[in-house]
């Protein structure tokens, strides 16, 4: 069996990261693949493979390393692989070009071009993740070290000054003054609310039962935001060193990770972090030579969405049915088993390290006067360039979309962007300068939610849209409360009508007072918040949604009833591609002559629509689809190039 | 039954109602056995497996017994290959004390019973009535409470799911990237709705509200292999690889 350093004092994590960083030879070639859930279903693996079989074809087994990194966020160009010393980024790449990248990057020196980063207006290519404009604007203070350490070995974490913040906490801060500093930081709960962090270690520190709970939610995952994922794979450590960090200052004993059954990769990855952190003494009982003990476990959550919230989470860990309750105590006070329990976002915990080493004045400086610090956002959607952003509070939604993000997607036309997952709501155009923090959101009628950010483009319907975040509520409400169960019911019924161009004159007047009501009488924030989406919409679409009711038209063509496919005569070369293809046998013709749909048989599945190579296939809305065309008319071929 | 035999089936054995002679067969079988409630009810399981094999039928039942001999006759349906009853009761024996090792690496614990019903899923695909029992059994948890949890939470299955599990990604990022339209093809080459079973039992298809790969919409998951930026047309070729 391994023997394991267990770190008995600070002056011994000290000699242990001198010795695994004299261990390193920081000249000696390296690989590091990313292998979070993202790169992973990209093929990262088969590029891992491919990377240990060339090296050992080429004999290069021992004077290389290969490391499995966490996530950098630019999921999109994955599977990334970086090549240091050099710390040049490929891209995109596949196991076809490993032994390219062995042969010439590791071996010659030479830079693979086809597998840089091209920006796309400049078409000049980047070696360095740096210059890329999708990281220029950025600043990672929590996702920075993703790239540089193996999840799965808690050296790396370490040898990059990890658990340094846990030993001046530990031998020279007392409780009240680690309160104290994260105070004078103003951090706030990266969760969504934006509650005071500090506040809420106070009430927990203050109650006067025990045992304490510290908790560590990784499942506030709002469909559309995945950062706790990422953070969890790549970083586990620094979430557990904040995670003991605020066990000390809170006076608790013992301490859960609440991971959602989504993420089956990041379950994996906490749990050996915490069976190494106990194997090197900094969980369990006299942590890194000191009075504290703590024992971490980690909970799988099951699939619904209601567990991210608090009270809900707590009785998830129970063993029960993850159901709010009404919060007229706090969980701060009354948790777990009724007793004081602490739970923050992945993320917050994850701050925590980062504060006690800098110092709050730092921390404060960044972002805005009353958010202070980053923000990691999942810009997703429409958006050109997709993925993991952590950026200061405070930063504008247009330099957030267009500089980082790159803008929309195809050269289309922003239309809104939602933030804060199904509690949040849509943000139109014009307020797009509105600087990103938690108040500025809620001003505009949103929240900051849990980082999620979706980019809407002219091809998105907003009454379709919020009938998805009425539908995907309506299933994940826990039925506990009516105004929340039989609100969003109604909701959905009538927004199916008015997309399916059933909707009547009053339908909004009766969905406002719908949601008023939800807004006033539900048990939890999922009930309060869920009228968000739908009020957004409402307020800046009005138009749209009077559209669907007075002309049934969906001016983005999503709405299945209120659209038609129809084939452009002049355009439709009759290759037969989407006649054979039509599932529902619906498109009539023959080859050379132009084809049809047969709107009576056609079942608007978009098929012949995404096959068409000649964009013949165009979808109507709100006018009457023109008469087929004279039989057996013949395409007008388009002149061939070069002609 | 006629009365003339129900008299002379007088000896009781763990819930069985059997004969001098039968008796002494099955003693020998119960050398192991008498360690609590569960592993006698375990026990007598297997006498029942036994008994049908020694070629004898129609035992009067305890209630717990007669509940785990339908059981039976369904996981004897199930894996047609099977026609002996005794062979199939063994096989549910086995298939219970997989539970037991599960509920021993939580140590019995009561609040990790959705760890334990993850664990048991893994195993089986799906919560069969028989393991749920089970799990109250040992836990002693209420039954109620037991179906309380897997029927709420979304990844529990109280029905069968075919060999291949698609899991559909209905996050917001997805939707906005058209999954709708992934999600009707998918339906349409398999011939199921969201949450049901193919009828060759290959294919299952659940949506899930987020994988949490966003940047990579429309995604989906089959048997846990991702699968990301999917076009309409690029179901069918997936889907054939796992056929």
């Amino acid at each position: 069996m391994k023997t394991f350093n267990r770190i008995s004092s600070p002056e011994y994590l000290e000699k242990l990261r001198q010795e695994i960083k004299a261990k390193r030879e920081p000249r000696k070639p390296s690989v590091s693949i990313c292998v979070s859930t993202g790169c992973i279903a990209l093929g990262a693996r088969r590029v891992t493979k491919a990377f240990m079989d060339e090296l050992e074809k080429q004999g290069l087994k021992d004077k290389v390393e290969i490391k499995e990194t966490g996530c950098l966020g630019f999921c999109e160009q994955g599977p990334r692989v970086t090549i240091y010393p050099e710390e040049i980024c490929y891209l995109k790449v596949k196991p076809e070009d490993v032994p390219e990248i062995v042969s010439k990057t590791i071996l010659e020196k030479q830079v693979v071009e086809r597998l840089l980063y091209k920006d796309h207006t400049t078409n000049r290519s980047m070696q360095k993740l740096e210059d890329i404009p999708f990281y220029k604007y950025q600043l990672r203070l929590l996702l920075e070290n993703n790239a540089k350490i193996d999840p799965k070995n808690i050296e790396d974490y370490i040898a990059l000054g990890g658990y340094s913040a846990l030993a001046k906490v530990l031998f020279k801060m007392a409780p009240k003054q680690v309160i104290e500093e994260i105070k004078k930081a103003n951090l706030r709960g990266r969760g969504g609310g934006g509650f005071p962090t500090a506040l809420k270690w106070e009430t927990t520190q203050n109650a006067p039962e025990e045992p304490k709970y510290v908790i560590v939610n990784c499942d506030a995952g709002d469909p559309g935001a995945f950062m706790d994922r990422s953070l969890m794979e790549g970083n586990p450590h620094s979430v557990l060193e904040g995670l003991i960090i605020g066990a000390y200052a809170i006076g608790a004993r013992e301490g859960y990770v609440y991971v959602r059954e989504e993420y089956p990769v990041a379950a994996e990855t906490i749990t050996l972090a915490i069976r190494q952190a106990e194997d090197y003494g900094l969980l369990g009982d006299n942590i890194m030579g000191s009075s504290l003990n703590l024992r971490v476990k980690v909970q799988r959550g099951a699939g619904a969405f209601v567990s991210g919230e608090s009270s809900a989470l707590m009785t998830s860990i129970e063993g029960k049915v993850g159901e709010p309750r009404p919060k007229y105590v706090h969980t701060a006070v009354k948790g777990i088993w009724n007793k004081p329990s602490c739970l923050n976002n992945v993320k917050t915990w994850a701050c925590v390290p980062v504060i006690i080493l800098r110092g709050a004045d730092w921390f404060r400086n960044i972002g805005t006067k009353d958010s202070s610090g980053t923000m990691i956002f999942s810009l997703v959607g429409k958006v050109m360039n997709t993925g993991l952003v952590e950026v200061p509070m405070g930063i504008t939604l247009r330099d957030l979309i267009f500089k980082v993000g790159g803008g929309i997607r195809h050269d289309k036309k922003f239309k809104a962007v939602q933030t804060g997952g199904p509690s949040g709501g849509f943000i139109p155009e014009q307020y797009l300068d509105t600087p990103v923090d938690f108040e500025e959101l809620v001003k505009v009628g949103s929240m900051m939610g849990s980082g999620g950010m979706v980019v809407m483009d002219e091809d998105t319907c907003m009454v379709d849209s919020a009938r998805y975040f009425v539908d995907f509520l309506l299933e994940e409400s826990c039925g506990k409360c009516a105004p929340c169960r039989e609100g969003l019911k109604e909701l959905s019924r009538t927004l199916s009508d008015i997309c399916e161009g059933k909707g009547k004159d009053e339908d909004i007047q009766s969905i406002m007072d719908i949601c008023e009501v939800m807004k006033e009488a539900s048990l939890c924030a999922l009930g309060r918040t869920a009228v968000n989406p739908v009020f957004t919409s409402l307020k800046y679409f009005r138009e749209e949604w009077e559209q669907h009711i007075k002309e049934k038209k969906c001016q983005a063509k999503v709405c299945k009833a209120l659209i038609n496919y129809y084939i452009d005569p002049q355009m439709c070369q009759a290759c037969m591609l989407c006649l054979r293809e039509c599932p529902a046998e619906a498109i009539q013709g023959s080859k050379g002559q132009v084809h049809w749909i047969d709107q009576e048989e056609c079942i608007k599945c978009a098929t012949c629509f995404e096959l068409c190579n000649f964009h013949a296939v165009k979808k109507l809305s709100g006018e009457p689809v023109p008469p087929p065309p004279p039989k057996g008319m013949n395409p007008i071929r388009k002149p061939k190039r070069g002609n | 039954m006629d009365r003339k035999e129900g008299k002379r089936l007088k000896s009781h054995f763990v819930g069985l109602r059997v004969s001098e002679e039968q008796k002494s067969a099955l003693s020998k079988l119960q050398k192991a056995s008498g360690l609590g409630k569960t592993h006698l009810l375990l026990k007598g399981l297997e006498m029942l497996g036994e008994y049908y094999s020694l070629g004898l039928d129609q035992p009067h039942l305890s209630l717990a017994l007669k509940e785990l001999e339908v059981e039976a006759l369904r996981h004897a349906e199930a894996i047609k290959q099977i026609s002996q009853k005794g062979l199939a009761i063994k096989l549910i024996v086995q298939e219970l004390r997989g539970i037991d090792a599960i509920v021993e690496k939580y140590k019995g614990d009561k609040s990790q019973l959705i760890h334990i019903l993850l664990d048991v899923q893994k195993k089986n695909r799906w919560l069969p009535k028989l393991a749920l029992m089970w799990v109250s059994e040992k836990l002693e948890i209420p039954l109620a409470q037991v179906y309380t949890i897997a029927s709420f939470y979304k990844a529990f299955s109280l029905v069968p799911r075919g060999e291949h599990l698609i899991r559909l990604c209905m996050g917001t990022s997805c939707k906005v990237r058209g999954v709708p339209i992934i999600l009707d093809r998918v339906q349409s080459l398999l011939g199921v709705k969201r949450g049901e079973t193919t009828p060759d039992g290959m294919f299952t298809l659940e949506s899930v509200n987020c994988l949490g790969c966003c940047a990579l919409g429309p995604m989906m998951t089959v048997d846990g292999e991702y699968y990301g930026d999917l076009k309409p047309l690029d179901v069918k070729k997936i889907l054939s690889r796992y056929k």
